[in-house]
């Protein structure tokens, strides 16, 4: 059955979270000093707040006491915070995801061990340490050829009587200047593995990325030296590493551009050049139904890569073709409101790129999107891979 | 056809490709990213810059100047942003204004004012038309609704006018000795039939800056606002006549070298931070590796190189072309289809850069996206559809003849 009907949960999802961002978040993120790339810092109080309101925990099961949300509600929330601060969106985006799939993947103990302070803490954020300095993610030059050979983890957890002994760095971790609870990556005498190190650990060094900073949110490096962590720490095998593959980051993109063209409808029905509203002039209306279009287009391929992570056998059955959904949506998506947002900002005329107004930061937060990490020139060569059933092997895969 | 440059022309390109290379690129990222607007400025380059000859270009040789031609102006102009585009427009800011004293002003007002701008190497000049409700309206004034436009406005009070009202993001407001400033002295008549051109200094009794404007690109080009009290204006600084400003009309044409000189210089400008970036992407594909070897040797990384170049060699013609016309007094739209073209170009070769180099980080990746952020003021710049549909205008009405 085709549909796309929102459920009475997604709505009330939206619209709560759309008072949440005009009440809570707005007031903050279009202060003229937040505005300036300046001050990129996630403000706190608005993390808070947004705690408070279940966000942290929204992909959670409801079982462990979260909001159970699926990936298209998780996308749905997404957007509507990037509308208000692509910094906020994108650290409750991945404390939400990682929640998913670490305590999903916990034993029973481990989960009475971390799962109580996470859900009382509002400022318990969570991170995933899985990217070794020097480690290529790119396919690049490997496009359509097997990778020539694996790359063994430099970090170490050495087994001595009753601890793990962590010895490692990592690099580009996602709220690393945010996160009280760590998962990390290190090999052991029986493999790699994943190993929960709480914010205060001996030997946890975490260190912010410098300025100027080409991502959302917070990033950083995480380097443990001869920290001892319990035995218990180790996640069972098999745990997932990334969050149950919710195309967050893509509702990220998506909300700011967004907050681009409702401020440029908005400003072109007040702004009155040529003797009437600038959005009479067709110059102006078309650019407009331009980034309409756009957006409308890259939301339908968002969700529907959030409608894929839902559905597992949605390929199976033939729903869906068998083709990376989330990079193409990733890859459209980047693309197409990069221009949205430029056209939008151009609708401003002279204030599109002061740094105490809006669209400059909407326009550095959708270049972000397009030519940061993951860029769509790499997404392109993976989803050509796809096209012609040129299939990564799992250990190929390993190796990357 | 003949694309060799005259000596004169060769040794202006070498000065200010050696003054670019050796002076304005390693002040250029530091100054980019100061936090605040005031910090972005150098005095001393432009110090520099005027003792090369680069501040006073074009200024008719009898008045100290340098007198050169368009072809030339249009390669330094290119030149400069190779290094910096903010900094060269900084200094062809004045080339602009420098066209319209020498054309438009009488003779006494040159010696009054020209005489001082070519002798002092910090004398900057300036240009106030837009205001806070009149941007788009000053270029293309609607017909239906002739009250629209700029507001600020000039009473007759014996030998002085007085001024009262403002100017909106105005480039070099807070660092310019000397502007001409568009006011209204008919407030009854349209735009163009009731406003008058004065030439206001800095220092005149109820003139001031206000906000100094913080702009996401081309941070080293000041821009702020002005703000009129009772100002004060000689009547012996109009320009031209009274209700007849010499605004950047096509009627003026090439009579105040403003408004043709204007797009040749976006244009030229861009073709520089082309140059810039494709150079700078070509050094990072030989030299940044992925997967142990050059990126150069992936397909898709030489196919955003060739057409990083070919949009910029295609930019070059059509710059050359404008200026080698615009120096033989052959009107046509070109100058304003080169300027369009240009808002395209750079910022389609400046995105394939960043590109190329993965985003804003290291020192490489900071520069590329430097780049998009320059390229991105020609989007802003006079209002780019604005400017596309006067072109469009100029066009039929050529067709029309």
């Amino acid at each position: 059955m085709y549909s796309l009907s929102l459920s009475p949960e997604q709505h009330e999802f939206r619209d709560t979270v759309r008072a949440f961002v005009d009440g809570e978040v707005n007031p903050v993120a279009l202060n003229a000093a937040r505005l300036d790339l300046g001050d990129r810092n996630p403000p706190l109080e608005v993390l808070r707040s947004a705690s408070r309101v279940g966000l942290r925990s929204l992909a959670l099961p409801e079982e462990l006491g979260g909001a159970g949300a699926d990936a298209l509600t998780c996308c749905i929330v997404t957007e509507e915070l990037a509308a208000g601060d692509a910094g906020v969106a994108a650290v409750l985006g991945e404390t939400a995801a990682l929640a998913r799939a670490l305590f999903a993947a916990m034993s029973p103990q481990q989960r009475e061990r971390f799962l109580p302070a996470f859900l009382e803490d509002d400022d318990c954020h969570l991170a995933l340490a899985d990217r070794e300095p020097g480690a290529d993610k790119a396919l690049g030059i490997d496009y359509h050829r097997p990778v020539p050979q694996a790359r063994a983890l430099d970090a170490t957890a050495v087994r001595s009587r009753d601890e793990w002994i962590v010895n490692g760095a990592w690099e580009r971790v996602g709220n690393a200047g945010l996160a009280r609870l760590f998962a990390v990556l290190a090999r052991t005498d029986d493999g790699p593995a994943l190993f929960l190190v709480p914010q205060g650990a001996p030997g946890l060094t975490v260190t912010e990325d410098p300025e100027p900073r080409w991502y959302h949110g917070s990033r950083g490096t995480v380097t443990l030296k001869d920290s001892r962590i319990p035995l218990d720490n180790r996640l069972p095998a098999g745990a997932a590493t990334r969050g149950g593959e919710v195309p967050w980051p893509l509702a990220v993109n998506l909300g700011i551009g967004r907050a681009a063209y409702e401020a440029a409808v908005d400003y072109a029905k007040l702004r009155v050049q040529g003797g009437r509203p600038i959005v009479e002039h067709q110059a102006i209306g078309t650019k407009l139904a331009d980034a309409a279009i756009r957006l409308e287009a890259a939301r339908a391929l968002i969700w529907r890569a959030a409608f894929a992570a839902d559905r597992p056998d949605a390929v199976a059955d033939a729903s869906l073709p068998d083709l990376p959904h989330a990079a193409m949506a990733q890859a459209f998506a980047a693309e197409a409101i990069y221009r949205a947002v430029k056209d939008s900002a151009e609708c401003f005329g002279a204030m599109g790129v002061m740094r105490d107004m809006p669209l400059q930061k909407y326009v550095n937060d959708a270049r972000i999107c397009l030519y940061g990490e993951g860029g769509t020139a790499d997404l392109k060569l993976r989803i050509a891979e796809a096209v012609a059933s040129y299939r990564r092997t799992p250990s190929m895969l390993a190796a990357e | 056809m003949d694309f060799a440059l005259s000596n004169e022309q060769r040794s202006w390109q070498m000065t200010a490709r050696k003054f670019a290379e050796e002076e304005i690129k390693p002040i250029s990222l530091a100054l980019d990213e100061a936090p605040d607007a005031h910090g972005t400025f150098d005095w001393d380059i432009v110090e520099k810059g005027s003792k090369l000859g680069l501040r006073t270009l074009a200024v008719p040789k009898e008045f100290g100047g340098e007198g050169t031609d368009y072809v030339t102006q249009a390669i330094v102009m290119a030149e400069l942003a190779r290094g910096d585009s903010a900094i060269s427009k900084t200094f062809s800011q004045n080339w602009k204004w420098s066209h319209l004293i020498a054309q438009a002003c009488n003779a006494e007002q040159k010696e009054r004012f020209l005489r001082p701008f070519v002798a002092d190497h910090r004398f900057l000049l300036g240009k106030g038309i837009t205001e806070p409700s009149a941007g788009s309206d000053n270029r293309m004034p609607p017909k239906d609704d002739p009250k629209a436009g700029l507001k600020l406005r000039a009473e007759r009070r014996g030998d002085e006018w007085i001024l009262n009202g403002e100017k909106c993001f105005i480039a070099n407001a807070p660092v310019g000795k000397l502007f001409f400033i568009d006011a209204r002295t008919d407030p009854n008549a349209p735009l163009r039939q009731g406003t008058t051109m004065f030439l206001v200094p800095y220092d005149t009794p109820g003139f001031r800056i206000g906000k100094v404007f913080n702009k996401s690109g081309w941070r080293f080009y000041r821009n702020g606002e002005m703000i009129f009290e009772n100002a004060r204006v000689p009547h012996a600084n109009v320009v031209g006549h009274v209700n007849n400003s010499d605004m950047k009309t096509e009627a003026a044409g090439d009579r105040t070298g403003g408004d043709i000189f204007g797009d040749l210089e976006l244009a030229a400008n861009a073709l520089g931070v082309c140059d810039d970036a494709c150079e700078a992407a070509m050094k990072y594909a030989r030299t940044a590796k992925q997967g142990g070897r050059p990126l150069f040797d992936q397909q898709a990384v030489q196919l955003k190189i060739n057409r990083m170049n070919m949009l910029t060699e295609a930019l070059r013609s059509l710059v050359m072309r404008i200026a080698w016309e615009h120096d033989r007094k052959i009107h046509s739209a070109n100058a304003g289809l080169a300027m369009n073209f240009s808002t395209d170009v750079i910022q389609e070769v400046t995105e394939l850069n960043l590109e190329i180099h993965g985003g804003a980080e290291g020192m490489a990746g900071r520069h590329a996206e430097k780049l998009t952020r320059d390229a991105f003021i020609w989007s802003h710049l006079a209002g780019d559809s604005v400017q596309r549909l006067k072109v469009a205008g100029r066009l039929a009405r050529m067709a029309a003849h």
